[in-house]
Order: structure tokens, then sequence, then C-alpha cells
């Protein structure tokens, strides 16, 4: 039975596709070998082990059409864009959108639209160069169907003061599977804040969102990077994120997922060469019948080189919140400090937390460790403020907020952290 | 400086690589119904049994051999095995003085000989032994003194002749023959083991402890053990095996499994000394276990200890269902691995009854070019309320060929659950090492001083006995790992 539905849902989007109008700016031929990746693995049923805790079959029963879209009005562009002071680049139902994007950019930065950048030989050097087809079926399917997105390239020693905030804004009329990628190339010594937000405009279709970013950081080079989920009850969002970092680079990203029915996060980090330092932060908090999958992968490659890792989640109702952490140390990785940790309050007796941190190592001069712990709120520190005169429920929300604010702290722009934290306020009103 | 001191220690040899010559009495290799009517006959069992190990085999076929281990080989061909072999000389035995005389001098090599603990500890020995040589149980030993107090220490096969009831109650209700591939072949083909029942109320006086030896070239181990603890009831059940040096994998796939009622508390130690085969990886033992406890009622307790130092590639995941209120589950365990021995080892907790505990401390150490990883479940059910897991899974790396993983599940469903995990991977500090050589202690000993401290936790908890067999083998199997 098992692989029966497996076969119909996979063979569903065959279908699908073969009755619709694809996209070619990638090229036939790297689209045709990464759909018969596609459909040589499928879409993963609950047997796969990387997918075992999410149900993705059953997300995608049902009729999906590509290109179920609406035009986004600019009122509604305004509202998502919550940053002021910020690089606008608008990616509308997976599509660059020039004319609403700034359109003055500071010297070093370009920003081409991915579909009329196959001319450009440093795109041609990179893209899809990192996120491999055969790894993951959503890679693949990314890889056949993407719509557009965006080029970013920073020059070499180009240190680009102002955030750049990619909005990705999709609004549909009826069940659709969007697809769409962005490609970041930082050169040597660049620098660059990437703030990436994920918005559904309110509608009762279901949106199936399938989104790839890769990321070069060349030497020296610096990215501060966030994503932003926030894309309400009918937005399914698969997320991933391919990183290559190369010497002497820092690179640190901050995942925060704050609505969506199911958001599943595949974040690889490879660090190439030497001397690298990558952080990566993360958080959750879930209600209603979410689902929020966290699979991340540092893959140490090269001596002398740090990972440090905090994901942290918050589960109330029905909702179901997945950490899948693995570190990878290669056999001359020798000298690596890799540090995983992953904390959660379960705070519903319908909620479910699974934690799988992972430790894969061939090298032994290493320092790795990771931890994780599950609980509920401390009854001492919450009798410690109600002896204070503070309510019960002010108590376990100055709790909450104290929890999750190690990882907020972690955000480095003030008016994205300050947007975060009323966000936050307002799930624990 | 280390790998010379490493390469010293790779080429000691497996000191437990010895042949037994006696006559086997053994079915052709090979498997088939008729295999298994030829086992079921030649123990001379009732209907029942032969029709669960037909369900068994029926089942079997229809599987598939898993493949999600993080180890790697060559898989065995299940028509190239002898499933039945028994020492021929197997009547009735009523004193040591009436065994082969070839059998005891195998014990004595093992070192357990029990003619030792006899001679030493007098009629009040401390421990029971039950050998299980290839396929059958040679030899239970002090069985008289255990009837005296209700308790039934015999073979399976003697335990399905005499008492039935228990085992058609008990076998089969923790790990069913539906559970795996490797259970289910088990289920079907399995030729003896241990069987131990203790009554309402009793302390056993003594271990209990059973060793396993395969003997004959090309033959599969396929054991059972079962162990009952009825209220109140206390035992504490030792393990041992190992097994002759042979060029070919031999396969060991044994299932265990232990149900303890109401306040009952066992304790289950394994040293695990298979063969692991030469320096080059070639031969070897690959021992595919299924253990399973039930905590089956309330302030009932399991506690696994385990020191793995042999075979060339081990499953093993002793578990324990904590579904009775109040219930403690532990596991304990030092898995050491060198040359290309794989393990994948580790643990399950079932958490289903309420205020249920465990406790994991798992000691992986990975020289040479082997690989050692750590696989857990903690699942925390729906209504468990108030469990309380504490998980730590510690990794030491000798050498830089060699690997240690960790894949820790952990699955919570309860608000009231607090579950902690946590674990490292480092290698011996050249810190400690200064230390102690800067006090006069050789590099060797240095390393055996550092490795039994780090192994300190799980080693405290073996029986005394069992206690200096483990350090020792562990002093064996790394001294001089690393430099």
């Amino acid at each position: 039975m098992e692989t029966l539905a497996k076969i119909s849902t996979t063979e569903n989007i065959l279908k699908l596709i073969e009755g619709s109008a694809v996209p070619s700016w990638m090229g036939i031929a790297q689209q045709r070998s990464a759909l018969d990746a596609f459909s040589l693995v499928g879409i993963p049923n609950r047997k796969s082990e990387e997918y075992k805790y999410v149900n993705i079959e059953l997300l995608l029963k049902g009729n999906f059409s590509l290109s179920g879209f609406d035009k986004i009005t600019n009122q509604q562009l305004e509202t998502a864009a919550f940053l002021k002071d910020a690089i606008l680049i608008v990616v509308e139902n997976g599509v660059y959108n020039k004319t609403h994007s700034s359109s003055s950019l500071p010297k070093g930065l370009e920003i081409v639209d991915i579909s009329e950048a196959s001319s450009n030989t440093i795109f041609q050097e990179h893209f899809a160069k990192y996120a491999a087809i055969n790894s993951d079926p959503f890679i693949a399917l990314n890889t056949a169907l993407a719509l557009g997105g965006v080029f970013v390239h920073v020059a070499k020693n180009a240190v680009i003061e102002t955030p750049i905030h990619i909005i990705h804004l999709s609004s549909i009329s009826e069940n659709t599977i969007l697809n769409y990628r962005n490609l970041i190339v930082l050169e040597e010594n660049a620098q660059l804040t990437l703030i990436e937000s994920y918005e559904k405009i309110d509608s009762s279709a279901k949106l199936f969102g399938n989104a790839l970013t890769e990321i070069v950081v060349a030497a020296s080079a610096i990215v501060d990077h966030y994503k932003i989920q926030d894309e309400g009850d009918s937005g399914n969002l698969i997320s991933t994120t391919q990183v290559i970092q190369k010497k002497q680079s820092n690179f640190s990203t901050h995942v925060f997922t704050l609505s969506g029915l199911m958001v599943r996060n595949n974040l690889t980090i490879v660090l190439d060469d030497q001397h690298i330092e990558t952080q990566l932060n993360g958080l959750y908090i879930t209600n209603g019948n979410q689902v929020v999958d966290n699979h991340t992968l540092v893959d140490h490659r090269k001596p002398n080189c740090n990972s440090t890792e905090l994901y942290k989640g918050i589960i109330e109702d029905k909702s179901s919140a997945t950490f899948n952490g693995k570190i990878y140390v290669r056999k001359d990785a020798q000298k690596t400090n890799a540090f995983q940790s992953n904390k959660n309050i379960l705070l519903s007796d319908d909620g479910t937390i699974n934690t799988k941190p992972q430790l894969e190592i061939y090298a032994d001069d290493v320092k790795c460790s990771h931890g994780t712990s599950t609980g509920k709120l401390d009854e001492d520190k919450i009798f410690y403020l109600r002896a204070r005169g503070i309510s019960e429920a002010s108590a376990k929300k100055l709790l909450m907020h104290a929890f999750a604010s190690e990882v907020v702290d972690t955000v480095k722009v003030e008016a994205l952290k300050e947007y975060i934290e009323a966000n936050i306020s307002k799930r624990f009103e | 400086m280390a790998n010379e001191i490493l390469e010293e220690q790779i080429s000691g040899e497996y000191k437990y690589g010895f042949v037994t010559d006696i006559e086997a009495d053994s079915a052709p290799k090979g498997l088939n119904e008729d295999i298994i009517r030829f086992i079921s006959k030649k123990k001379n069992e009732p209907e029942w049994m032969l029709e669960y190990r037909m369900k068994a085999f029926r089942y079997w076929l229809t599987l598939e051999e898993p493949h999600w281990a993080h180890v790697s080989y060559q898989k065995p061909d299940f028509q190239d095995i002898i499933y039945y072999s028994a020492p021929k000389p197997k009547v009735q035995l009523n004193s040591l003085d009436e065994v082969d005389p070839e059998l005891l001098k195998t014990f004595e090599k093992l070192g357990i000989s029990i003619e030792e603990q006899k001679r030493l500890s007098g009629v009040e020995s401390r421990i029971a032994v039950d050998i299980v040589m290839d396929s059958v149980s040679v030899k239970t030993t002090f069985k008289e003194t255990l009837s005296e107090k209700g308790i039934v220490f015999c073979s399976f096969g003697e335990a399905v002749q005499e008492h039935p009831e228990l085992i058609k109650k008990y076998m089969g209700s923790v790990v069913p023959y539906t559970d795996n591939f490797y259970a289910a072949l088990n289920s079907a083909v399995f030729t003896d083991g241990s069987f131990c029942y203790i009554p309402k109320g009793v302390r056993c006086p003594m271990e209990l402890s059973t060793y396993f030896r395969i003997n004959a070239s090309g033959t599969g181990q396929f054991e059972r053990t079962l162990i009952i603890a009825d209220d109140d009831a206390y035992v504490s059940y030792l393990e041992g095996c190992t097994a002759p040096m042979r060029d070919e994998n031999q396969l060991h796939a044994a299932v265990v499994e232990i149900v303890t009622h109401k306040n009952a508390e066992v304790k289950y130690s394994t040293v695990q000394n298979w063969y692991p085969g030469d320096k080059n990886g070639k031969g070897g033992i690959f021992n595919f276990v299924t253990k399973r406890g039930i905590c089956l009622e309330d302030n009932s307790k399991i506690s696994w200890t385990q020191v793995e130092t042999g075979s060339a590639v081990t499953w093993k995941y002793p578990s324990v269902i904590l579904k009775g209120d109040n219930s403690v589950g532990e596991f304990y365990s030092v898995a050491v691995t060198n040359n290309y021995q794989q393990a994948d080892t580790g643990t399950k907790m079932m958490h289903l009854g309420k205020n249920t505990r465990s406790t994991i401390i798992s000691k992986g150490i990975s020289a040479g070019f082997s690989n050692n990883s750590y696989r857990g479940l903690v699942r925390i059910a729906k209504g468990a309320s108030n469990a309380r897991n504490f998980s730590q899974c510690d990794s030491l790396l000798m050498g830089d060929k060699c690997g240690a993983h960790t894949f820790p599940y952990i699955e919570i469903k309860d608000k009231s659950a607090i579950v902690e995990h946590e674990a490292t991977t480092s290698k011996i500090g050249e810190d400690q090492l200064f230390y102690c050589k800067s006090r006069g202690i050789d590099n060797e000993k240095a390393i055996g001083l550092i490795v039994n401290g780090y192994c300190k936790e799980v080693l405290n908890k073996l029986p005394m006995e069992f206690a200096v067999e483990a350090q020792k083998l562990l002093a064996v199997s790394l001294e001089g790992s690393v430099g």
C-alpha cells in the first residue's frame, strides 16, 4: 500500500508537470536530468528516514496547479516590506519584480533576475553547483521547475552596509506548487547582511512552496543571513539553503519560523577550507496543527574550523516540531570545534517534539559535543515570580520570552530584532 | 609513537581463538522447512513449538534484510549456514566429571573455568553457569541449589519440555517473531539458550550466568534467552560470549526477552567478546541481536549493562518498555572497536507508564579503522506523565582513521516529560597523559588508567566477578592505542 501511495503522489506531480508550461531559463538538459532525479526518488513518504516526521504526501494530496497566481497589490507589498532601511528585492509569486525592488544600489552590489543571468560568467560558475539534484527530491524538483528569483553578486572587497531584504511574497487563488530559487555570491573580503522573508497573502488556497537559496562565501567574506518564515495557516514551505564557505570566511544564519502549516528547513553548510567560522541559530514557536521540521548539516571538510549551533523551540496545541542536526567531521578535519544544542519546551499534552542531534566523526583531534533537553517551564521559577506578585500567566510569558531571547539576541539588525520580538509577543498573548 | 604502539596492539592475537575438537552432530547446510522440522525433532519439541517456528519462518521469507545501520558488510548467505550443531556427547550430565574433558579444557582456556570456581567457592558458589556451545546447552550448574528456592534455571530446550506453560505464556511476548528480520529468523531456527524463572518474592541468592560459544565452522548460533521475574523477585544475570578464529564470517542472531512483574528487578550484564576478525578485517562474528525487556507491572526495574569488545559487526539495542507505573529502565554500555570492527549499538527506552524513569550511559571507544555508533531512541508516549530520561553518550577516538557517531532519536508526546541528552567526542587529553607520565606512569598504563576512568560509570555497574574480567578485556583491547 505504502509504495502505491508513493507512486501516485509522485505520478500526480509528474502528470501535472507534463500538462503545464515549464520555464526553460535553466536549460532544458539540466532540467530534464533534474526531473529524472526527482522521479527516481519521488515525494518522500514517512518511511524515508530524512522525512520521517513530516507527512509530505498528505500535504500534496488533492489537486495542485503550477500557476494559480493572483496579482499582488502595492499595499500588500508595502506591508510585507517591514524593514524601513533596507535594499528591497521583491520576488512576487516566484518571479523577480524589478519595478517594486530598490533601484539605486551601492557600489559593488549587483542584482539580476536569475532567469536572465545565464550569460553572466560568475553565474555560470556557481549556479546549481552546490545543491545536488540527487541529494534531495525537492532540490531536484526545484532545479526542474523554478520560475525565477534573483542572482545577487557582491564584488571583491565591497562592504554592503545596508541589509538586503528579499521578500518572497505569494498570492494564490487555487492550490499551487511554487518553485523559486536565489543565488548569492560573495567575492573575497566582501560583506553582506541578507534577510529572506517568506509571506503569503491570506487565502484558503494551499501553497506548497519549494524555495532554494545557494550562497557562496568566498575567502574572508562575511555573511549575516536571516530567514523569517511567516506564511500563515495555508502555507507549506520547503526551504533549502545550501552554503559553501571558503578560507577564513564567516557565515552566520538565523532561522525564525513564526507561522506556516508545514515548514521544512534543509540547511546545509559546507566548510570547504581552513579557519572558517559558522554559526547556526534557529527559533520555532508552533501552535495549532503546525509541523516544523529543521534539518541542518554542518560538513567540516578541512582542519581548524569552528561551528556553533543553537536551536530552540516552544511547542503548543497539537503542533509538532522536529530538529535533526548533523555534524559531519571528515577525516582531514583535525582541530575542529563543533558544538550543537537544541532546547525545547512542550506546553501541551497533544504536542510532539522529535529531536535527533547527530554526530558523525572521522577525525580524532576534535572537540565535538551536542546536547538536547526537553521539558516544561520550571515550576520553581514560576513560583519565584508568583511569590513576587506576578500572575501565573504573566510569569509564564516572561519565562517563555527569556527562553526565546537567547536566539533573538543573536539578531544584529536592530529593526529586524524589534520586528521579531513584536511578533513573538503577539504569539504569547 | 602512537602508530607504533597501535601496530603492536593490532598484531596482538585473539587469545580465545582455538577450536575444540569434539565431533559435532549437525544438520546439513541450508535453510528450509525440513531443516526446521529437523531441529524441532532433534529437540524433541511438542507440536505447538514447531508451529511457532513455521509461522516465524514463513514470515521471515517475506522480509528483506535491514540496511539502515551505519555498518557495511557482505550480506550473509542464509543457505550457507549450518543451523544446528551439537557437540556429540549430549547425554544428560550430572556432575562436571562426566563432561567431555575436551570441553572442560575449552572452558579453562576461556578463563571461566567452572572447575576453578567450584574449587574456590565450594558448594556455596555465587555463580550458577549455563553453558551453550554452538547450538546446545551443555551444562547447567547448581540447578539443585536453585530449585530449592523454586528458581527455574535451565536450558531453553529443557524448559520447553518441563515448563511449557511458562514458555507458551511469555515466549514472543516481548520480541514477537514479527519484530524484525533477525528476530524472525531466530524464532524459526533457534536451537537453545537459557531459561530463567524467579518465583514470587524470591531474591536469587547467586548470580546466574550463561556462556555462549560458537565452535563448529560454518555454524550460526541462534540462541534464545527468556528471563521472567515474578512479583517482588530479583535476579542478576550474566552473559559471556567467545568464538574461535575463522576466516569466514559467522552469524550470531540471538533473542533475549525479559519480563518483570510488580516490584521485580532484573539486572542483565553482558561481556561480549566474539572473535572480531583479524587485523585486515577478515572473518569475525556478525552479532545481530535483539534484546528487549518489559517492565510489565508497577515499580519494576530492568537494567542492562554491556561491555562490547568483540564481533566484526555488531547490531544490538537492548531496550526497555516501561509499561508499569514508576518503572525504571537503565542502560550502561562500553563499546570498543578496533581494526575493522563495526559496532552500531544503543538502546530504546519506551516510556508508557506514569512516573517512569530511564538512564542511558554509553561510552564508545574507537581505534584502528573501526566505526563505532551509538543509536538510541527515547520515546515518551502521550499520557506517560512525569517521565524522566537522562542520556549521556561519550565517544573516544584513537587514531585518525576511525569514526565515532551518535544517532539519538528523541520523541516526546507528553508535556510533563523531562528529557536530557548530551554527547561529546574527543581524544585522550594530552594533558592527562602528560600528568600521568610525569609521575612515572608509562604510556600504556596511563592510557589504561584514563580509559578505565572514562568507562568507570559503566564498569561500576557490573557484578564484581565480571568487572575484573571486563577491565582486563579493556586493557587488552586498547593498551597502547594512543600516544
